[in-house]
């Protein structure tokens, strides 16, 4: 078929002309000649490895360690690299609202050969962050503890510079501890505690907690799991011979505050008997292996009212306490008439997939609206635009004339929140109903303080829900804003979501349950959140307080159904556990960092979040975990210690040296260079042979290369 | 008949031995310059003996020869340099910086060059170091194996010792291992020099 001349043409038919040998290679290249022979195998080997051989002395390529996923202990001795799998796990949570505290203990012998240096892994649930740990190394021991980040530095400088053995705690990975030890000495025990806050998953009335154990080798739960926890790989061989009688005890403390309809372990077989809190969970099997995550599920027993209980725990010096609130069943609520408004960000960011699922959210909300809601509907990108003058009833023509708006949005102009978000505040009111405002954006915007701020300032009794679309909203301004405007956040992360997630949005916001909630303590009281959320149907809701004295009777009161309500509940005393102190705090750190949206003086909130963080032990953005050897330091053996000579121990405010590279490994390098020469030249003279095998005496330019 | 064989099946194994030729060369240049060296820096020690502290090995040298280090049981005598930079250790043994104003020294060597001799050494063997202002004799007290990633040395101002130090395993393939060999001596308790003396 004639083509189209170009310059590759060209080219050959100059080579043509130029070299006639040239030409004739390219002819039988062409055209495919039926003795052409394939080319053989060795040929192809030899010249596979010719080509690595010289990408590895070009490069000299070091070979990395392969990062392998096992976890445990993995001792390094000059031996080579041996794995530990715990010969115990004990595993302790406790439960308390939307938070787990656990304490996970393993214990490892270092069965080598000779002493050793050990690397430990441990998987974390996601979202997890070790505040506490402690080694035991055969009397050794290796403590954490929580200090200022520049404090943490110091010590750390101090400890290596005193001889002292000492590792700043680093979570280099968000699903996995790790730390290194030094010197285990042969058989010597070993024992690992960490302590971290895991959170607890709540969705669609169930709540659930996921901890991997998967130390050996992975098992596939079987139904995968539903939450996005992703199962912790582990390494095939870890596995060790004689050491497969490993105890795992897990004993969980749910102390959710709530009657429990139903309690659940996903993959394990557990015994649950009630406790004065709540329940206890622990493993029916003594010889269960940690191949598979341990799941627990449970789901609150929910009446026709809202419930309260308080428990509460003493440290000696104040009282912390938890009110746990559980909304009324969703059967219980009779729909309230409300005004929703939604506003719609049709900035240039939302083209494409976005709109599409902002389009689908919005017509779902369309759909959920009742015969007594009104509606209205605000665009904005660089401009805002009202559908309705003023928010219109959920009636048939003006279904129909907001689908069409909003099939007729288009994405494009920039991302001016603020007055569409004033547009909305400032629609006239509506007798008696509540303005619900359901915020849709893939939120990429600056100014966050700002709106934040104009959103308290001016949403009044209206309330802000917010929806994110994309896979990079801005997190933490949705959430905020809907923690300000007592609303919640839903995030749509890919279409498929959209029916799932906002159908889940408009069946709660059409059940409003309790409103302006108010506490009364009966005596002063530091409470978190701030702004007490609405009670949503299906939402249980814990507030965190601390408390000059054991409470005697709180009284929660509130709307409900337009009408006031009131309850009061006595409290549990001393159910609660110590973790309510810890929670209190991680409350009031983000309150305190909240309050720099209002104008707080930065470095005046900074030194009070420090100062909660150091003094309840919290690992935050002013604080790390600093582990220091607190073992009394290893006596030098007999003889050398009254000459002062081991060079390895600390002395006093004594000036250090590190070490540098003592090995040039020319040795090696002088065997690789000659091989890698014997192995290129052996290439080179094996080609004539095999050439003349099956040539005709026709030149190529190969053999212009034989020695 | 067949196909002539692509050009790559010469080049390729032709650049590859001139690779490894290079690379021979390269690596076999590394005990050749620690033995010249070290007779370069001899004759710069002699020069400082005589009187000529900034005496240089060889004119754009960045270091100078300090002392003279002996273990004549194990016909070992090496100067050593000044600055512990991966440039002079490839000449000779070094003093760690600092360490020379004290009396604590910290002495490195490459295990394969210089340093290979301390694998022989054992409990009680002397070691003699001399300075242009004096020689003392040193016994041999502890040999450690230590980890470079979690124990740094400690430097006592006041106290004489010395510390030779150098990477392990000796045979190691690998030039870049973690491990350190360090050798422990201090001065002989009487203050007569052994028979051995074969310095100074």
């Amino acid at each position: 078929m004639p083509s189209q001349p170009s310059i590759r043409d060209q080219l050959e038919a100059d080579a043509w002309k130029n070299h006639t040998r040239f030409a004739q290679n390219l002819l039988r290249r062409r055209s495919s000649h039926p003795d052409r022979k394939p080319l053989r195998w060795e040929d192809r080997a030899l010249l596979l490895i010719s080509i690595i051989l010289l990408l590895l002395l070009i490069l000299r390529v070091e070979s990395a360690r392969a990062d392998d996923p096992f976890f445990g202990l993995e001792f390094q001795d000059p031996a080579g690299i041996h794995r530990s799998l715990a010969l115990d796990t004990d595993i302790q949570v406790k439960i308390t609202g939307l938070v787990a505290r656990v304490e996970a203990t393993q214990v490892f012998t270092n069965n080598g050969p000779q002493w050793a240096e050990a690397t430990y892994r441990f998987p974390l649930p996601v979202g997890a962050s070790v505040d506490q740990m402690r080694i035991d190394a055969g009397g050794r021991i290796i403590e954490g503890v929580i200090e200022e980040k520049k404090e943490a530095l110091r010590q750390y400088q101090q400890a290596k510079t005193g001889g002292i053995t000492a590792s700043l705690v680093e979570q280099q990975r968000a699903n996995q501890f790790q730390t290194r030890l030094a010197n285990i000495g042969f058989g010597e025990t070993v024992s690992v505690t960490l302590g971290f806050f895991a959170p607890v998953d709540y969705r669609d009335g169930l709540f659930s907690l996921q901890i991997p154990l998967t130390f050996s080798p992975r098992w596939e739960p079987e139904p995968s799991p539903a939450s996005n926890i992703t199962l912790m790989e582990s390494h095939p061989a870890a596995r060790i011979p004689g050491q497969d009688d490993h105890y795992l005890t897990v004993d969980v403390e749910l102390d959710s505050g709530m009657q429990l309809a139903s309690i659940e372990s996903r993959f394990h077989d557990v015994e649950i008997h009630p406790s004065p809190g709540g329940y206890r969970v622990f493993l029916a099997d003594p010889d269960t292996r940690m191949d598979r995550v341990f799941e627990l599920n449970w789901a609150p027993e929910l009446g026709t009212l809202p419930e309260a209980t308080v428990s509460t725990f003493d440290d000696g010096d104040s009282i912390y306490a938890l009110l746990m609130l559980a909304p009324p069943l969703m059967e219980a609520i009779a729909p309230q008439p409300r005004e929703v408004v939604f506003i719609i960000d049709t900035s240039g960011s939302m083209s494409g997939t976005s709109m599409e699922q902002a389009r689908a959210a919005l017509k779902s909300g369309l759909e959920h609206l009742g015969p007594d809601d009104r509606f209205n509907l605000i665009r904005f990108s660089s401009d805002s635009e009202k559908l309705f003058r003023e928010s219109e009833p959920a009636y048939p023509e003006f279904l129909q004339k907001a689908t069409d708006f909003i099939e007729g949005l288009s994405a494009d102009g920039g991302t001016v929140m603020a007055p569409a978000l004033r547009m909305a505040m400032s629609l006239p009111e509506q007798d008696g109903l509540l303005r619900q405002i359901v915020f849709v954006t893939d939120g990429s915007i600056g100014n966050e303080s700002e709106l934040l701020l104009k959103i308290a300032e001016d949403l009044r009794d209206s309330r802000l829900f917010t929806v994110s679309i994309g896979s990079a909203p801005n997190a933490w301004f949705m959430r905020k804003s809907a923690e300000i405007g007592r609303g919640s956040h839903t995030h749509i992360g890919h279409v498929g979501e959209v029916e799932q997630r906002i159908g889940g949005l408009w069946s709660r916001i059409e059940n409003p349950a309790v409103q302006n909630i108010c506490i009364d303590w009966g005596m002063d009281a530091e409470f978190y959140p701030e702004i007490i959320p609405d009670l949503y149907a299906g939402e249980p809701l814990w507030v965190h307080a601390r408390l000059p004295a054991e409470p005697r009777d709180v009284t929660v009161c509130g709307e409900l159904d337009g009408r006031y309500w009131e309850m009061h509940t006595r409290a549990v005393t001393a159910a609660g556990s110590s973790s309510l102190a810890s929670l209190w705090a991680r409350d009031k750190i983000e309150a305190l960092e909240d309050s720099l949206i209002f104008g707080a003086e930065p470095d005046a909130i900074r030194h009070e979040a420090l100062g909660v963080a150091l003094e309840y032990g919290l690992l935050t953005r002013y604080t790390s975990l600093i582990a220091v050897d607190k073992t009394p330091r290893r006596t030098p053996s007999e003889g050398l210690a009254s000459e002062n000579i081991a060079s390895l121990l600390p002395a006093g405010n004594a000036l250090s040296s590190g070490f540098s590279g003592t090995a040039t490994g020319w040795k090696t390098q002088v065997l690789l260079s000659i091989l890698s020469f014997f192995a290129a030249t052996g290439m080179l003279l094996y080609i004539p042979p095999s050439r003349a095998a099956n040539t005709g005496g026709d030149r190529s330019p190969m053999t212009a290369l034989q020695p | 008949m067949s196909t002539p064989r692509h050009w790559l099946y010469a080049a390729v194994p032709f650049t590859a031995a001139f690779f490894s030729l290079f690379w021979l060369s390269q690596s076999l240049w590394i005990p050749v310059k620690a033995e010249l060296a070290q007779w370069l820096i001899e004759r710069s020690w002699q020069a400082s003996l005589q009187g000529n502290p900034q005496s240089r090995p060889w004119p754009w040298a960045d270091t100078r020869a300090v002392a003279v280090m002996a273990v004549p049981d194990y016909g070992i005598r090496q100067v050593v340099l000044q600055g512990n930079s991966g440039r002079n250790l490839a000449f000779g043994p070094v003093f760690t910086e600092g360490t020379l104003n004290g009396k604590d020294w910290v002495i490195s060597g490459h295990r394969d060059t210089h340093f290979g001799f301390l694998k022989k050494l054992k409990k009680g063997d002397l070691i003699s170091i001399e300075t242009p202002k004096a020689s003392r004799w040193f016994e041999v007290r502890a040999l450690d194996i230590v980890d470079s990633r979690h124990e740094v040395l400690v430097i006592e101002p006041g106290l004489e010792r010395i510390s030779l130090v150098t990477c392990y395993p000796f045979n190691s393939p690998d030039a870049g291992g973690p491990w350190r060999y360090v050798v422990t001596a201090i001065p002989l308790k009487n203050t007569l020099k052994p028979r051995l003396t074969s310095s100074g």
